[in-house]
């Protein structure tokens, strides 16, 4: 089912968190909403679950207007940040409230309701923690019954603000794997916000990012990370390097003094050498290096004392064998300017 | 050092809490068992037990009502005058129960605002048993919205909004999800609640006018009985606050020992 959101807005007192925000999620995908605290990502999820309301501006459900809907009569599953499960139920309770609450001419009989659990119990492998209550289990174990919960009642769209906010980083990748391969069985229409670019650029389809109540760019992971529409965009998405520079017929120079232009580059898109190379390459002194992990991080002080960071290959930092103290040129690969300035 | 306190802790609690609770059973029981149970032969006593129960019986469900639902919605609601309406709950415990009855009577009383119009239409309500029962309800007013209150303040609304997307309607999820959820301290709430209505003196005192066996609840009854020095009666009928004491204490501990357990 595909989901709509045009032209919706939405203040709290004298804060607008929502401006004007047009959201389209294709049937099937799953689509992330990243941004920064205060973004507005959350209370759009909210609107669009039915547990708030927007001032303006609608929301479709595969064309059908459900704007006045309440959160139940739009049949969303909503997967809390800190789980929302009810503790004084067993997980066999907590994934069977959804059936067991239904208007007696619509309720499954009883057995179909076991089968039912017994199966999604299955599907989050927690078959045998059945009959635990919540404050018995792992966090991990808890998101897992909440998303089994609200799967529980076939709903039209899952919907799940910061699912893996709460975990510990391992069983926040453990998980979020999990989440794809199970979108990739089930193919619900998935929304799911989150301020953790990494988590949205490896388990979405599609990732809109918001900042300030708007979103700002929507595309793939690919498009938002290598054609970023915006320097927030490109600030937001991994971390960067902020230089004054200056444009020249298409090429553009790092340069000391302060200019009009602000240059962004990505630490790996910058290579240490030895020696001066090209116009472009600058000094810099290496005032602390982290070597633990795939790449080596290199914290520096250029010539004109900004700090810079770097990040090489394994290989070229032996190659090197740079230690604490030198004195290092620094040879951009690849830069972006954005005709806005400085973002933030 | 340790030793120290907690055996000053103990001696405070014999000189203080035991010893007046021994004395009282020792005074019911000095003129031996049949004297004990004389006293209850005796109308007045009688009535005065009944009048406890009954206004007891009015203001627990009354004031268990109106607790959930305040605790509940300011618990899980932002709305303008939330924190007056805190303030008015808390109103009970700031006012000296003498000056809560001497507000009903100045109401209601024959000089009252309303005392020509009551009289008119021939309703009695202070020095009789309306009064009573409005003057308990006034002081226990605050005992299960005030147990209940920081329960659902912690609470939030997360479980509450998981309830609604799964299709629960506001009752449902009131009755599978909220009330669960504060179970031991609502049971908790109306003990206190009970406790505080079958004990009150100051405002009942003010506008019951003390007819024997008919506007004397068991407090009051007790008080008179002491001061007519049948001491042995007037101890009689303390034993049975004593006990309602010693009942709330074991419930409370039964009620805290299972929260813990669940929590």
């Amino acid at each position: 089912m595909s989901i709509t959101a045009s032209g919706i807005t939405k203040s709290f007192g004298g804060f607008t968190a929502l401006d004007n925000v047009d959201l389209d999620v294709q049937a099937g995908q799953l689509v992330a909403l990243l941004g920064p605290s205060g973004s507005g990502k959350t209370t759009l999820l909210r609107i669009i679950a039915g547990l708030e309301f927007a001032d303006s501006g609608s929301i479709h459900f595969d064309g059908r207007d459900i704007s006045r809907q309440t959160a139940g009569e739009r049949r969303v599953g909503f997967v809390f940040q800190h789980y929302a499960l009810f503790r004084h139920m067993t997980v066999f309770e907590n994934i069977a409230f959804g059936l067991r609450v239904r208007p007696r001419k619509t309720r499954l009989p009883d057995a179909q309701i076991r089968k039912r659990v017994g199966d999604l119990l299955d599907l989050i492998q927690l078959s045998t923690q059945a009959g635990r209550y919540p404050s018995q289990l792992s966090g991990g174990q808890r998101q897992r019954v909440a998303l089994a919960r609200a799967l529980a009642v076939e709903p039209s769209v899952l919907l799940l603000d910061e699912p893996f906010g709460a975990l510990d980083a391992k069983v926040r990748q453990e998980l979020r794997r999990w989440l794809r391969q199970l979108h990739d069985e089930v193919h619900i229409t998935s929304l799911f916000v989150t301020h953790d670019q990494e988590e949205a650029l490896e388990v979405s389809d599609r990732v809109a990012v918001m900042n300030a109540g708007k979103i700002v760019q929507i595309g793939t992971p690919d498009e938002v990370y290598n054609h970023p529409a915006t320097s927030f965009v490109y600030n937001f998405l991994g971390n960067v390097n902020l230089f004054n520079g200056r444009v020249d017929g298409g090429t553009t120079y790092i340069h000391h003094a302060k200019t009009d232009h602000v240059v962004f580059v990505r630490p790996h898109l910058l290579d240490i050498a030895r020696e001066p190379a090209g116009e472009n390459s600058f000094g810099a002194t290496i005032k602390h290096i982290n070597a633990a992990g795939p790449l080596v991080k290199v914290d520096a002080v250029t010539e004109w004392g900004d700090p810079v960071n770097v990040e090489t290959t394994q290989e070229r930092f032996r190659e090197l064998a740079l230690i604490k103290g030198d004195r290092i040129h620094i040879v951009p690969r690849d830069v972006a300017v954005f005709q806005e300035g400085r973002s933030s | 050092m340790r030793w120290l306190l907690i055996g000053t802790a103990s001696l405070f609690l014999v000189l203080f809490l035991f010893l007046p609770l021994a004395v009282v059973f020792g005074t019911a029981f000095s003129q031996g068992i049949g004297m004990f149970f004389g006293t209850f032969a005796d109308a007045g006593t009688q009535s005065a037990i009944w009048l406890t129960l009954v206004a007891a019986a009015v203001a627990v469900p009354l004031n268990t009502v109106f607790g959930l639902a305040a605790a509940w919605c300011i618990g899980k609601f932002e709305f303008v005058g939330k924190s007056t309406l805190i303030t008015l709950i808390d109103l009970p415990f700031s006012v000296s129960p003498v000056v809560a009855g001497l507000a009903y009577v100045l109401l209601f009383g024959a000089q009252g605002y309303f005392g020509p119009w009551l009289q008119a239409h021939n309703i009695h309500i202070v020095f009789a048993v309306p009064g009573i029962v409005l003057a308990t309800v006034f002081v226990t007013f605050p005992f299960v919205a005030r147990e209940l209150l920081p329960m659902m303040q912690a609470q939030g609304n997360d479980e509450e909004e998981a309830a609604l997307t799964l299709g629960a309607n506001g009752w449902q999820t009131f009755l599978k999800v909220t009330l669960p959820n504060v179970k031991w301290a609502l049971v908790y709430g109306i003990i206190l609640c009970n406790a505080r209505a079958m004990g009150e003196f100051g405002a009942v005192q003010v506008v019951s006018g003390r007819i024997e066996g008919l506007t004397n609840t068991m407090p009051l009854q007790i008080e008179m009985l002491y001061s007519d020095y049948r001491f042995v009666a007037a101890y009689t009928v303390a034993t049975l606050l004593a006990m309602l004491a010693l009942v709330t204490l074991v419930v409370k501990s039964i009620v805290e020992w299972r929260s813990g357990e669940t929590a």
